[in-house]
């Protein structure tokens, strides 16, 4: 299931990614720069190691900003990699599509829910919520509104 | 290798012309202009959100060129109750009441996955009777979800007969689970550490009697519809997910092993009682309609079995582990899932080490299907995107969450 980790930093050095390596309770997390992230991916799946489904991908408020992780598997050599990268709270996202279409409703889902602006994405509308509802995973948003709580 | 970029033409925009989008990107179909200006104009049809057939609160937005359907769009949202973010002020203890209501039909498999998840991350072991009681309401579970897939996919195609057999059987499914957690559908019976509650005494001999009954009732079922040859007419052939497209939008579940990749995370992933249990994962080769259909039924039999060995091999000892009152997990980040009903129903934690988790991800097989429709129904006839959007068996709670 965990691949080794310096077979993929060498396939992603490969391609110009340099990506720092985490072994964690997730898994083998590869932390590439926003930038690089879709050469990163594209190389994981065109490479030896066959990552051909982006089975999840999700977003984090960390804080600092948004954290991006990407979960990737391969079916041909059963393993699974994390690649993880991040940006600011207003940064732009670079879509993945192009790579892995299953990234089409996710990517909306982050962009809406946590704030930021998709690029290069066929359809960056909002896919849950309607216009002027606020970052809902941003962790500045309150669970309650202020009248909300009033009425309780 | 196909090119994902060859998958993907429409991305379910509609062409222009209409008022939906703004300004369609390039690659996309586009009305065409005939040659005399006579050609034929397209139509948008709203479908949803209150149509019978959409199963929950879909809507579609269907163009037609006539009766074939060019371009599909879903609009999503009607059921967004924001999960993850709800998650974030519940205790780990809380987590799977919320997961009953992100897929409501096969609620189990969600709480099993945030059960496992907080498990893997504080590193509980479960006694072996709590694994094996688990195993089985999932796979009972999963029955009774297919039988409601079963009776309505019917439906969907124009059958009427197999839908009162199929809630015949989830009733004593259902009456099962009720017995055993005291809920029919929010069950909130699987917590992290073990199972709530013991099985209630006499029960083991209810759940066999099912188990007979259930195995020449499913053969009945699939000779009423299945049997069917309009029913065959119908559904062979069409809504063809082949193993590229199934691949790059992420399907999971009975829809990925209908286009014949056998991975089904009870073999390859294995948690709680699975790799004791014997059973047969049905995989298709086409991908169509026809090949869901089998899978699922297989599915359904094979789930049959492994209830019943669960009962005949059910070992003696606790029902839960010895965890603490209030759950506080350490630092760090996991990721687990379980085999739903619907596809792989994935969990990610991360913990800061406080009693409520600090992000909490719910990654659903039915919004991953949900993407695939916009790519697949392109091309059918009208008639035909209610049977495809059935056979996918999407489920609106687990997409919207």
């Amino acid at each position: 299931m965990r691949p080794d980790p310096t077979a993929i930093s060498s396939l992603l050095s490969s391609a110009g990614v340099d990506a720092e390596v985490e072994g964690t309770t997730l898994g083998t997390v590869f932390r590439v720069a926003l930038v690089d992230a879709l050469a990163a991916l594209i190389v994981l799946r065109e490479g030896g190691h066959d990552f051909r489904m982006l089975a999840d991908m999700l977003g984090t408020d960390t804080g600092d900003g948004i954290e991006i992780t990407y979960h990737l598997r391969s079916f041909s050599r059963d393993e699974e990699v994390y690649v993880k990268t991040s940006l600011a709270y207003d940064g732009e996202l670079p879509s993945v599509w192009t790579a892995f279409p299953s990234a089409l409703m996710p990517e909306r889902e982050i962009a809406e829910l946590l704030g930021l602006t998709l690029a290069g994405h066929p359809n960056p509308r909002r896919l849950f919520t309607t216009d002027g509802i606020d970052p809902l995973l941003r962790k500045r948003v309150p669970i309650r509104t202020l009248e909300e709580v009033r009425d309780r | 290798m196909t090119d994902p970029r060859d998958i993907v033409s429409g991305v379910g925009m509609l062409s222009e012309g209409t008022h939906f989008v703004g300004e369609p990107p390039a690659g996309i179909r586009r009305v065409p202009t005939g040659v005399d200006g006579l050609s034929t104009e397209h139509l948008v049809i709203n479908m949803g959100p209150q149509h019978p057939s959409t199963h929950g609160v879909l809507r579609l937005l269907i163009e037609v060129d006539g009766e074939e359907v060019v371009a599909v769009e879903v609009t999503l949202g009607y059921l967004h109750r924001g999960i993850e973010k709800l998650a974030e002020h519940r205790r780990y203890d809380q987590l799977g009441t919320l997961m009953d209501r992100g897929d409501y039909v096969s609620g189990m498999h969600g709480e099993q996955a945030v059960a496992l998840a907080v498990e893997r991350l504080m590193e509980i072991e479960i006694p072996r009777k709590a694994a094996w009681i688990r195993t089985m309401v999932a796979e009972l579970t999963r029955i009774a979800s297919h039988l409601v897939w079963f009776g309505t996919f019917g439906l969907d195609t124009g059958a009427m007969g197999q839908f009162l057999y199929a809630m015949r059987d989830r009733e004593a499914a259902v009456e099962i689970l009720e017995a055993i957690s005291g809920a029919r559908m929010m069950f909130n019976y699987i917590r992290p550490g073990g199972v709530v509650d013991d099985l209630p005494a006499g029960i083991d001999q209810k759940i066999l009697a099912f188990c007979d009954g259930f195995e020449t009732y499913l053969d009945e079922h699939h000779a009423l519809l299945g049997g069917n040859e309009i029913f065959q007419g119908r559904v062979r052939g069409i809504g063809v997910i082949d193993r590229d497209t199934a691949l790059a939008f992420a399907l999971t579940g009975p829809n990925l092993r209908a286009s014949g990749l056998g991975f089904d995370l009870r073999r390859d992933r294995p948690y709680d009682a699975y790799p004791e249990l014997e059973f047969d994962i049905p995989v298709g080769t086409t991908g169509d309609s026809w090949d869901r259909y089998m899978v699922r039924m297989e599915e359904m039999r094979q789930a049959n079995r492994m209830v019943r060995q669960c009962i005949e091999g059910m070992p003696d000892g606790d029902f839960k582990a010895k965890v603490p009152r209030v759950l506080r997990p350490p630092e760090g980040e996991i990721y687990a899932a379980t085999e739903s009903s619907r596809g792989e129903t994935g969990v990610h934690i991360v913990s800061d080490g406080s009693d409520t988790p600090y992000r909490f991800h719910y990654r659903s097989g039915s919004l991953h299907a949900m993407q695939a429709l916009e790519e697949i129904l392109p091309g059918h006839l009208l008639a035909d995107v209610v049977m495809i959007v059935g056979s996918t068996d999407v489920m609106l709670g687990e997409v919207d969450r």
